[in-house]
């Protein structure tokens, strides 16, 4: 495992912020646009996901192990927010027998 | 490198299919697939430990539990979009505009002092070093975190006497 | 430090008492936790010291702002009166161990050196408040202000983890001093290779934080889940989180991007407007008194932000007397709210307008004379602290010399004029109005909380230096 691949060395760091833009850009059109809760959930998913690349590339290409560390943070901290978002789902469903948060507007949405 | 491209295409269109189809259950298939993707990205850039933690964590255990969920509720009988098409065109607009802001912003980077790459970056000596001596006490607090997360998920998912099951 | 350490000590010996199936000992002993906490909290006063590789930073700043946090905490502890004695569908000892454990992510917030430890205190604040937002489990609307929390919640974590990237990239460090040399650096090579990302990230995290806080164009999730949240998670909301949120901003701004003022000074005017003026002409319109306490605390998140504007070495007190007067008036404004809209509850719902208050000076002096306190401080009347609290922020603003402040100088004024009429509201339902409150019987406890934070806020409107000096 001393190689480094060869794709890290002639891809410019450039790229891989413009390929994180993209897919965090995703994630944000995702929340915006559905309305599933669950769809929702999985739209911050890919945003996180794209911050976790971001900080992998910048670690790898600065030498810096710092950012690696800060991806495992943010995977601990999403795991987290999944039990959590996940119980209050079930615990909506159980009351309506629907996810939609258009239909919930006892609150004005 | 026409790897690289390979790879960064078919997860972009992954990860537009995680948002684009409608059943709920093939967005979770996407998103697995994205994760893999981006765990292939991982390797690329010589972060190994990272790229078996994102397949353990989040495509086995995270997609997963968003399945059981799913297949839970039965979602099959509610399934149409309630959003007008006009949130949907301000959405995507939105989502559109600060992905061009956020090219134009780092298209005149070229990050100069990027370091000479090293191949123990990522590796677990490292990493572990560092985790357990540097970051030790973020690391003791994430279990506050997840003692919260668990005190709350039973809490709020548990079925209270009288309530139906599902 | 010994705070944090304590508290997550506490938590968990919390969710013990519960086992005993006695209620009657976890108020006593939360509140014995929370004086604890605090007295261990004072041994890092006059003792500027890092801890464990720079993640935290203890000096009497962070001292401060702990102990407001842990007021605030005990305030709210105090008056929630075990939860009610509703075994089935109450779990007071789970309750309580949320509260103390997000009073850690609190502290985090107030005394993080490092954006990792930013983060991880934020998220334990956010977890910890989506799970007690939905803790009414058979109220709809709990459940939906709880499902609206969390999306918005994450999604904002999102945006603020994006420029923490961002700021990574362009400087190499979490660490919050090494992000500032990381950012003269960048300045030094003046349209240097980093410009561009440094930009974006800062304003990332910067709506990122703005979305915790409530300020005005993120705003638009606070006034739902205020009124959807019971009464009492609505006062710790709307006064520990907003008093960390608002902290931590301030932390990072002023510390790890004070040279590039420019970049998050001119849109952060904006923002300070837009919220003074949504969260005051809203609020006029309220029905509800306790939505009407949502507006409000969007329009107080707007002063507070005058402060981190303001960038002087000085603002740290202004915004720490600030915070205390707002908590403490808030805190009593919610204790009122929850025994008067319980003892007006029509089939079985709590009353929350302001109908409810109609005639209450008559058989209860007590609530009706802390109202009116509490009011008068948040609308910002002299002799109370809210009026001390304004003046200082004021007087910050005032003293700088850009022009900028003078036109937020004007806003903030003109709109706190707008605050006084509907804050009074609530006082000519309780004294002028017809209506009839049967007396309303409160614990000792619950009198002496009332009391204390009457003569807090009198106290503090009277002699604002008691406290100032010690900031």
């Amino acid at each position: 495992m001393q190689q480094i691949p060869d794709v890290i060395r002639e891809i410019p760091l450039n790229y891989y912020v413009w390929f994180s833009a993209a897919l965090f850009c995703i994630g944000i059109i995702g929340v915006l646009t559905r309305r599933n809760a669950i769809i929702i959930f999985m739209s911050v998913e890919l945003m996180l996901n794209s911050v976790n690349l971001l900080l992998v590339a910048f670690s790898s290409y600065k030498a810096d192990p710092a950012g690696q560390i800060f991806v495992f943070f943010i995977m601990a901290v999403a795991a987290a927010e999944v039990a959590v978002g996940l119980a209050i789902i079930v615990m909506i469903y159980r009351n309506i027998q629907t996810i939609d948060v258009g239909l919930l507007n006892k609150l004005k949405w | 490198m026409n790897f690289w491209y390979f790879l960064t295409a078919l997860t972009l269109l992954s990860a537009s299919m995680v948002i684009l189809s409608k059943n709920p259950i093939h967005s979770v298939l996407y998103l697995v697939f994205t994760f893999f993707c981006i765990s292939g990205h991982y390797v690329l850039l010589n972060a190994q430990f990272l790229m078996a933690v994102n397949i353990v964590v989040y495509a086995g255990a995270i997609m997963v539990l968003f399945l059981f969920v799913i297949m839970m509720m039965d979602l099959s009988k509610n399934s149409p979009d309630s959003k007008s098409t006009l949130t949907k065109l301000a959405g995507a607009i939105l989502g559109g505009t600060l992905l061009v802001i956020l090219i134009a912003a780092s298209r005149k980077v070229d990050l100069k002092d990027v370091k000479p790459i090293d191949a123990q970056t990522g590796m677990v000596e490292g990493l572990g070093q560092i985790l357990y001596r540097d970051y030790v006490l973020p690391f003791e607090l994430v279990s506050i975190l997840f003692f919260v997360a668990m005190v709350g998920a039973v809490m709020l998912g548990k079925r209270e006497a009288g309530e139906r099951n599902f | 430090m010994n705070a944090i350490i304590a508290l997550s000590l506490f938590g968990i010996s919390n969710l013990f008492l519960g086992f005993l199936n006695n209620r009657k000992i976890l108020l006593p002993a939360t509140l014995v936790f929370i004086l604890i906490a605090l007295g261990l909290n004072f041994a890092d006063w006059n003792h500027e010291y890092y801890w464990f590789n720079n993640m935290l930073k203890t000096n009497n700043l962070s001292v401060n702002f702990v102990t407001i946090i842990l007021l605030s905490t005990f305030l709210v502890v105090a008056i929630s009166r075990s939860f009610g004695d509703d075994d089935e569908h109450s779990h007071p000892a789970e309750y309580y161990a949320i509260l103390l454990f997000s009073a850690v992510g609190a502290i985090m917030m107030v005394t993080f050196e490092n954006l990792i430890m930013l983060f991880v205190g934020l998220e334990i604040l956010s977890v910890s408040m989506y799970v007690l937002t939905g803790s009414d489990k058979r109220s709809l609307r709990s459940n939906e202000a709880a499902l609206k929390y969390f999306l918005m919640g994450s999604f904002a974590t999102g945006i603020l983890l994006f420029g923490v990237a961002l700021v990574y990239g362009a400087t190499s460090s979490f660490d919050i001093h090494g992000i500032a040399q990381g950012v003269a650096k960048a300045k030094e090579q003046m349209g240097g290779a980093y410009g561009p990302l440094l930009y974006s990230g800062v304003i990332l995290i910067m709506v990122g934080l703005l979305f915790k806080i409530s300020a005005a164009p993120f705003h638009f999730w606070t006034p739902d889940v205020y009124d959807g949240a019971p009464s009492i998670f609505t006062a710790f909301m709307s006064t520990v989180v907003k008093t960390a949120g608002v902290a931590a901003t301030y932390r990072i701004l002023s510390i790890s991007f004070p040279s590039v003022y420019g970049l998050w000074g001119n849109p952060l005017v904006y923002i300070v407007c837009a919220t003074l003026i949504i969260g005051n002409i809203t609020a006029v319109y309220q029905q509800s008194f306790k939505r009407m306490l949502a507006y409000s605390s969007i329009s107080h998140a707007g002063y507070l932000l005058i402060t981190v504007l303001a960038k002087r070495p000085e603002t740290n007190s202004s915004l720490l007397f600030y915070s205390l007067a707002y908590a403490i008036a808030t805190i009593t404004a919610f204790a009122v709210l929850m025994v008067v809209s319980e003892a007006q509850a029509k089939n079985g719902k709590a009353d929350e307008s302001f109908e409810a208050l109609n005639g209450l000076a008559n058989n209860n002096p007590l609530l009706a004379f802390s109202l009116t306190i509490s009011m008068l401080s948040l609308a910002g009347i002299p002799l109370t602290a809210g009026f001390f609290g304004k003046f200082f922020v004021f007087s910050d603003a005032f003293s700088n010399p850009s022009s900028l402040f003078k036109w937020i100088l004007v806003i903030a004024i003109l709109m706190s004029t707008v605050g006084i009429y509907y804050y009074f509201k609530p006082i000519i339902a309780a004294y002028m109005k017809k209506g009839e409150v049967a007396k309303i019987e409160l614990s000792p406890l619950y009198k002496f909380i009332l009391i204390l934070t009457t003569t807090l806020t009198i106290l503090l409107g009277l002699a604002p230096d008691l406290v100032k000096n010690i900031f």
